[in-house]
């Protein structure tokens, strides 16, 4: 990476902090279609980042660590499905239950396991591959802004189209999105949506433990409370990319660039760095005001 | 409809005592599987609170903040309305409350104390009010809006005690200790408790009665049960998607500013954290009645305290209580574990 200019690391630094909103986020796309507001991606990402960062320790293994952070965050989700589904629970109340429970589990085990309810530290866990192409990266600017990241950064966006084919090109896509808007349908072709809405939030477990891994993965550390509100800002990106795979890449990239600014503004200007921490929210807040405004008088356009 | 209505009551408790139960279960779990003292982690946990005066006083004392925390959600979710936010108004609120006793360091304490409450709704229904507003002018999600507002406001909150009001005499992130005539007396000591727990009891008997018997409270429980049926009653809708959120955050911002002047008598960082999600279980647990608050405030200040002793007697940490309320909220809305006891009923009627 040159640092040439300042927007050019800027922009690097937007692709790296965007993959985990991506992947939380077309996690929730899957729940979303099928019809529930799922808050409980943040609770998620948490377990995801705790125990992939402990199980890589463990083992030696990058790969295993992720794996097995993976299956814990899609056990998870296997219970908030079960209680919200089988016990019919409140789902909104639910995804907060599994915030918090995942809030006070990460610290009660680490405290247990290193008797530290701080920042946990792998010294010697080895860091994500980079993917570096030499030839790409002499691409000017785009080169220095696309290339020389960790490998999952380019799993989030394989993802991207993965979860867009699943979507719209498979009828296992088509009776997650019939779940959603009309389950009366679903039934009534002998298949039952509640089982569709289970497949949704493992699938929402799956994507949100892979986000979780990168977070702790690429620290080479837990910090109790790692994802900071990322699986919230993944929920809004949601709706700001009018439920699609490719409307939430680029409003996940709006906010990856948010906190990238924030990052190097920190640095730059002199404001404060509580306020500037505040920025992605009101950013959020702002776009989604914005989002509902269009909505709003679209909708009144319509109606005369 | 009497024997409806016991039936009824029966069904919710049935269910909470099972949430309950097994909440406590998967607690005795864990300090099974964590603890080396198990035993003694467990006496504490449950037991603990009420060995000592001062572990009974300050977990009174902690009910307090969790009764209007409790409040300000019921009467949201009992009008379909949603607040998300309580942590940052309630974080507001004692921020707020504090400046303005620092401000008034030399007025007698039947004045300022006043003063710094008002101030602490005000801010509170402000935070809370402007989620409303835009639900109201442009339909914007209430849920996430108002978390999102809540969160930048702790932020903000936090660069004011750590910052421009950090005291600089003192090694905590806090701003300046507020005047004597202005802490509330205390009257279990040594604990913490102070008379403000009155204050909050009656503040749910009068919230029930506001809910129950005023024409405002009649209005936002019509809107609650069904808002395009109010519409169409002649209920100014749009006005409860903004009433019941700014009456929720005033009730956060008073559980901040109480939980300066009855305890920490500063704005520390983080002060009020936890009373906002904490006032949600709690309000469900009370299923958004206001009198039923009271004891729900109290149980869920039991497991805290249970925690804590725990903690200083035995090996096990205090993050075991959010494990036991992560579990209640789990349950909390199951209704599965509520059915339990009619279908069963209705199952016998059946088979005679």
């Amino acid at each position: 990476m040159s640092n040439s200019s300042f927007p050019v690391p800027m922009l690097h630094s937007t692709i790296r902090i965007m993959a985990p909103f991506l992947l939380a986020a077309l996690g929730g796309l899957f729940t979303e279609l099928a019809g529930m507001l799922n808050i409980a991606l943040e609770g998620l990402m948490l377990i995801g980042a705790f125990f992939s960062v402990v199980f890589a320790a463990a083992t030696g293994s990058l790969f295993l660590g992720i794996v097995l952070g993976i299956a814990a965050s899609v056990a998870a989700a296997y219970v908030f499905g079960f209680i919200s589904l089988n016990l019919r629970a409140n789902v909104f109340i639910t995804g907060l239950a599994t915030n918090l429970f995942a809030e006070g589990i990460t610290v009660v085990l680490a405290f247990q396991i290193f008797g530290n309810k701080g920042v946990i530290r792998f010294e010697n866990l080895a860091r994500l591959p980079v993917l570096s192409i030499p030839s790409l990266q002499r691409i000017p600017v785009l080169g220095d802004i696309l290339v020389g990241h960790n490998v999952l950064v380019y799993v989030s966006w394989i993802m991207v189209v993965v979860a867009a084919i699943i979507i719209y090109k498979t009828p296992f896509g088509l009776r997650i999105r019939g779940t959603g808007s009309n389950p009366g349908a679903v039934e009534a072709i002998g298949l039952s949506p509640k089982r569709y809405r289970m497949y949704a939030i493992l699938i929402s477990g799956f994507t949100c433990g892979l986000a979780g891994a990168i977070l702790s993965l690429q620290m080479g550390a837990f910090v109790p409370g790692i994802t900071a509100g990322r699986g919230w800002i993944a929920l809004v990106a949601i709706y700001l990319g009018n439920k699609t795979p490719l409307g939430i890449f680029i409003a996940c990239m709006v906010f990856g660039f948010a906190e990238s600014f924030s990052n190097y503004a920190q640095g730059a200007i002199d404001v404060p760095a509580d306020f500037i921490l505040s920025f992605p929210y009101i950013i959020t807040v702002i776009a989604m005001i914005g989002f509902s405004i269009v909505q709003h008088y679209r909708l009144k356009g319509s109606d005369t | 409809m009497a024997k409806q209505r016991v039936a009824k009551l029966l069904s919710t408790a049935t269910g909470l005592i099972l949430t309950i139960a097994i909440s406590f279960a998967i607690v005795i779990l864990l300090i099974l599987v964590l603890s080396d003292e198990p035993g003694r982690a467990i006496y504490f946990f449950f037991i603990g609170p009420f060995t000592k005066a001062y572990y009974l006083g300050n977990m009174l004392n902690q009910s307090i903040g969790l009764m209007f925390t409790g409040l300000g959600i019921a009467v949201a979710f009992k009008s379909s309305t949603f607040n998300l936010g309580g942590e940052g108004q309630a974080y507001s609120g004692a921020l707020v409350a504090t400046v303005i006793l620092l401000a008034l360091p030399n007025m007698p304490g039947i004045v300022g104390g006043p003063a710094a409450l008002i101030g602490a709704v005000v801010i509170g229904a402000f935070v809370a009010g402007l989620s409303g507003f835009f639900k109201m002018r442009w339909g914007t999600d209430q849920l996430i809006s108002s978390f999102l507002v809540s969160s930048a406001v702790i932020l903000i909150v936090n660069y004011f005690v750590t910052g421009p009001l950090d005291d600089p005499t003192n090694s905590m992130l806090t701003t300046a200790r507020i005047a004597e005539q202005y802490q509330l007396l205390l009257i279990f000591k040594p604990s913490k408790l102070d008379i403000s727990i009155f204050f909050a009891v009656a503040t749910a008997i009068g919230t029930y009665f506001f809910m129950q018997r005023s024409h405002w409270g009649y209005e936002m429980r019509m809107c609650g049960i069904n808002r395009e049926f109010s519409k169409y009653a002649g209920i100014n809708v749009g006005k409860y998607l903004l009433v019941p959120m700014a009456i929720s955050g005033g009730f956060h911002g008073l559980a901040g500013g109480i939980t300066v002047m009855g305890t920490h008598y500063r704005c520390l960082k983080g002060v009020t954290a936890g009373l906002g999600w904490n006032g949600i279980a709690v309000a469900l647990i009370a299923k958004n009645n206001p009198l039923a608050v009271i004891p729900a405030a109290l149980f869920f200040a039991y497991l805290d305290a249970g925690a804590k002793a725990a903690m200083l007697h035995a090996d096990v940490t205090f993050e075991l209580a959010k494990i036991a309320q992560g579990v209640i909220f789990f349950l909390v809305t199951a209704q599965a574990l509520y059915g339990l006891f009619d279908s069963k009923k209705k199952r016998k009627k059946v088979a005679r």
